[in-house]
């Protein structure tokens, strides 16, 4: 792994052809680094032999890449980021591995790593252009129907069938500008505004100009390729931009205060999916699974008697506000925790709304670099004085946007 | 065993008596589960209020204490003593801040009464979960670190050695004596420097508690006052682990780098040259062997010193320069006598006893003064031109063979990494901060370090030296062989079950005081150099880490019983 290329330099692409549609050529690329020993393994979403499900496979055999390889799956059963944290969580990778992402997986991997859950030495990170995918349940109702379905999302390259958190996704690409700062990644592969059966090679790091130096392919910077996919993805960007701010500001009057939070959340059965498929919550124990949010029988008793009543099981709106502030710095809008909760309570979209003002506040953006410590765990002396000066709840930076 | 909790409130004489209804605050308390008993008393940190106290907490068994009186930082000590004597674990007991946080701060009395009940209620609540924390003892260590050879450090370090102290004197130049080891005389009395360091220089490395460790540098400092842990590098590589119980941080100063003000004309125009550059071509040992010369090797028959170069860039005075620039003129003057000196000042500071008298002598040996502002040196007819804005405000222009630059005092280089090694602070100005400038002056933030000399800010050799014995003297009056420490018991632990490995604690560590087991994949706490601070505790999502006196149950029955 290495930084995002200096400013400057300019984003260049290759092509790259020899499938009928785009994802076959995708495969046949990812054969071919095989092929080349570029890689010795990949990991990658693999079609489950049911066709019902695509989970992360740590692939060497060449024949189950041709057969299975999904390098864009329907749905995302499981977060990319925990399926290289699973890999790597040990200890460094003892030989080269690619992994194949969304853009949000490469992002919480990024984020793992800076927690201390993976080992980036031998990882190449490949991250691909994403039109979303369908909620998992979905499709696991009806597998057939939904690969029809997601056949017409790629063709439309976005659609109403994808994840709410999907369709105002607006980081479903790799980095637009120049210096290819945004997110770290070693290598990109463009789908956007590009003749199906051909993909664009963008390189982001050293590592990935070298393995395209390797495969003898030459990336260029400008060329029409390139720009009709930094046009296409530039011009969605901003759409989608624009369909978040109206969606989350949509989002925020249903949940903002404490009753429609409360409201929000009434649902929840404490089963805790959310928490176990979130890639950015990696303890090892949740504190609120732990004991020590188990308090005694007169405890509780005192409880009722103070607010009435108390609902068990207790703390649910709790380990939802808890586990929010420890993860919505990281939060890569990623929307597993939503695909997971069986009571279809929007957690994504309230989480990701919450996690985007965070982020903002802080000046933060998950994935974005190696080095950029999480804004909790690090202390800057003008940010006291940023609170003492400000207005409640608005940095100076915001502040002075507002005018 | 019975929960048997005793609730006392202190009076603090009228304080809080008059400002919250103590009765009221009793009988609010007095029947929650637990409490057996609910006093008040006029003042509980007098002798007849602690021995009240004490007889008490034996006569009705009490298992746990809660007193309500003024803020922790003044008596919580007072009260745990009292337990202990008592028989009690110090910490099963409780300060609820009644004075400072209600008594004072608020004027109506019932609403003063109200919040008082919430933080008796609120440290009843808390208290029953504390745990019986266990003090330890460990051994002190008398020796000490001196960081710096120049006078302060080498006073600090003679004075501490006579007291029979080992003492590591770490110096990163390869010889001793610091600034003043370059300078010809020393004002006011003009006698040779090397008269006055010498002899000091001798008595270090002859002293068999001094070891002496040149071209050596501290990269690390772990632990606590007694009992640091100091890693020193000897340029080249060679690493040594020294042990010991006290600092004196003695880095001393540089020259401000006069470069950066194109005005000044430095570096540019010949024969313009620092103070520093100065006094060495006077020294004996140095470039032009004592002589004062031009460039061309002819002697300057008119010399300009400009003060102040650098005071409004780093916003204060040197201190000083005025005194040094004073005493430059009586160099010229005695080698060079018809050679004609001006100075160039914007105010004189002459500040103490022997000065005065050393300005007038110096101004009677025919040397000019000339108040003046927006001073700048650019090359001259014939020499160097010294513009300038005269005390009337009208530009003017004099022609001199030479200029001498009285430059401010900085901090030696490397002191914003050696802040951060010793976990100290720095002033905006960058010198090293003193616990307090009047009360503390050589104290720092950390307990058992210690600044002497221009590590703290611009100052004379005497001053140094006050400072050296100074902080010499604080070190010999605690750091006593034989007396033990007891290191905080208040501290963080991280569970093993809980741990993930992820290092954010490391991070917000602000004492290095944890490390991460590569084995176990999990992060650990030293005892010995955590000092409570809670960050960690705070920091990690998984609750692994732990404060073991503000755990959750204690914050959280704290906070419930407060906002119920």
């Amino acid at each position: 792994m290495s930084d995002p290329k200096k400013e400057g330099e300019g984003l260049k692409g290759a092509a790259f052809s020899g499938g009928k549609s785009s994802l076959e050529t995708v495969l046949g690329f990812l054969k071919r680094t095989l092929a080349e020993g570029c890689f010795d393994a990949l990991l990658l979403p693999v079609k489950a032999p049911g066709g019902d499900s695509f989970p992360y496979v740590l692939v060497q055999d060449k024949a189950l890449l041709e057969d299975r390889g999904s390098p864009l799956p329907p749905i995302m059963p499981v977060q990319g980021g925990k399926a290289v944290s699973s890999l790597t969580r040990r200890g460094k990778a003892p030989r080269k591995v690619a992994a194949l992402m969304r853009p949000c997986e490469v992002r919480a991997t990024i984020e793992l790593f800076k927690l201390a859950q993976v080992d980036l030495e031998n990882i190449f990170l490949i991250s691909i252009d994403c039109p979303g995918v369908l909620p998992v349940k979905d499709f696991a109702a009806d597998p057939e129907k939904g690969m029809a379905a997601f056949g017409e999302v790629l063709e439309k390259w976005g659609d109403r069938k994808v994840r709410p958190v999907c369709q105002i996704c607006h980081r479903f690409t790799a980095p637009l500008s120049d210096d290819g700062a945004g997110m770290v990644v070693d290598l990109h592969i463009g789908l956007l505004g590009i003749e199906d059966g051909e993909v664009l090679l963008i390189p982001y790091s050293p590592a990935g100009e070298e393995i395209l130096a390797k495969l003898d392919l030459v990336p260029a910077a400008g060329g029409d390729i390139l720009s009709a996919w930094r046009d296409r993805a530039n011009e969605l960007t901003k759409k989608r931009g624009e369909e978040r701010r109206r969606a989350q500001e949509e989002m925020k009057s249903k949940v903002r205060g404490l009753n429609n939070l409360l409201e929000t959340f009434d649902k929840c059965i404490n089963c805790h999916n959310c928490m176990r498929v979130c890639p950015v919550c990696y303890c090892r124990l949740c504190y609120f699974d732990s004991e020590a949010v188990k308090h005694p029988p007169d405890d509780y008793l005192r409880r009722a008697g103070d607010w009435g009543s108390i609902r068990f099981l207790p703390d649910t709106i709790l380990f939802q506000v808890g586990r929010m502030s420890h993860m919505s710095l990281s939060c890569v809008s990623c929307g597993t925790c939503e695909d997971a909760c069986p009571m279809d309570i929007p957690v994504a979209q309230v989480f990701s709304l919450v996690a985007d003002e965070a982020q903002e506040y802080f000046g933060y953006l998950p994935g974005r670099s190696t080095d950029e410590p999480i804004p909790l765990a690090t202390y800057k002396e003008e940010e006291l004085e940023e609170v003492e000066d400000a207005p409640q709840g608005a940095s100076s930076e915001t502040k002075e946007k507002d005018g | 065993m019975e929960e048997k909790i005793g609730v006392y409130v202190c009076e603090c004489g009228p304080n809080i008596a008059e400002k919250v209804d103590i009765e009221r605050v009793l009988a609010a308390v007095s029947s929650i589960e637990g409490v057996a008993v609910a006093e008040r008393y006029k003042l509980l940190c007098s002798e007849e209020g602690k021995k009240f106290l004490k007889e008490n907490i034996e006569k009705h068994g009490l298992t746990h204490l809660v007193v309500a009186a003024c803020s922790p930082k003044q008596h919580e000590l007072t009260f745990m003593n009292v337990c202990e004597e008592a028989g009690l674990n110090p910490y099963l007991f409780q300060l609820a801040n009644i004075r400072e946080q209600c008594a004072w701060i608020i004027e109506d009395k019932d609403e003063a009464t109200e919040k008082a009940i919430r933080y008796v209620r609120a440290a009843i609540s808390r208290v029953r979960y504390h745990i019986p924390l266990e003090k330890k003892e460990i051994e002190a260590n008398p020796d000490v670190l001196v960081i710096g050879a120049g006078v302060a450090g080498i006073e600090a370090s003679l004075l501490l050695a006579s007291r029979a102290r080992k003492v590591y004197l770490v110096e990163r130049e390869s010889s001793i004596g610091g600034k003043v080891k370059g300078f010809a005389q020393l004002f006011p009395r003009m006698e040779s420097a090397s008269a006055l360091l010498e002899p000091k220089i001798k008595q270090v490395v002859e002293n068999k508690n001094i070891e002496l460790m040149t071209e050596s540098e501290v990269e690390q400092l772990l632990g606590f006052f007694g009992n640091f842990v100091v890693t020193v590098r000897k340029k080249g590589g060679e690493e040594r682990e020294l042990n010991v119980g006290a600092v004196v941080v003695a880095t001393g100063l540089q020259e401000f780098d006069v470069s950066g003000l194109p005005q000044y004309g430095y570096g540019k125009v010949d024969n313009v040259y620092t103070a520093g550059e100065f006094e060495r071509m006077n020294s004996p040992d140095g470039p032009t062997q004592g002589k004062v010369l031009l460039k061309d090797g002819r002697a300057p028959r008119s010399v300009a010193i400009i003060h102040c170069v650098g005071r409004q860039e780093k916003g204060y005075c040197s201190r000083v320069c005025c005194l040094y620039s004073l005493k430059l003129a009586q160099y010229l003057k005695s080698k060079i006598p018809e050679v004609q000196v001006c100075q160039f000042y914007s105010d004189l500071c002459l500040p103490g006893k022997p000065y005065q008298r050393f300005y007038e002598e110096t101004k009677g040996k025919g040397v000019d003064f000339i108040r003046a502002e927006k001073v700048e040196i650019s090359e001259g007819e014939g020499g160097v031109a010294v513009n300038y804005s005269s005390e009337s405000g009208r530009l003017e222009v004099r022609n001199f063979d030479m200029v001498i630059l009285a430059t401010a005092m900085e901090p030696a280089h490397g002191s914003a990494k050696l802040a951060e090694i010793l976990n100290i602070g720095r002033g905006v100005e960058g010198f090293f901060i003193e616990e307090h400038e009047k009360l503390g002056p050589v104290s720092t933030s950390l307990e058992g370090i210690y600044i002497a000399g221009c590590a703290q800010g611009p100052k004379g050799i005497s001053e140094s030296i006050v400072q050296a014995e100074a902080a010499a003297g604080k070190i010999l009056a605690s750091l006593v062989p034989g007396r033990k420490l007891e290191p905080e018991v208040k501290v963080s632990e991280i569970s093993e079950a809980f741990c993930i490995g992820c290092k954010t604690c490391i991070s917000v560590c602000a004492y290095n005081a944890i490390t991460f087991d590569e084995l176990r994949r999990i992060s650990v706490v030293n005892e010995v150099l955590c000092r409570g601070c809670g960050n960690c505790a705070a920091a990690c999502p998984s609750g692994a880490a732990r404060h073991r006196h503000f755990t959750f149950r204690q914050i959280y029955h704290e906070l419930m019983e407060t906002l119920r």
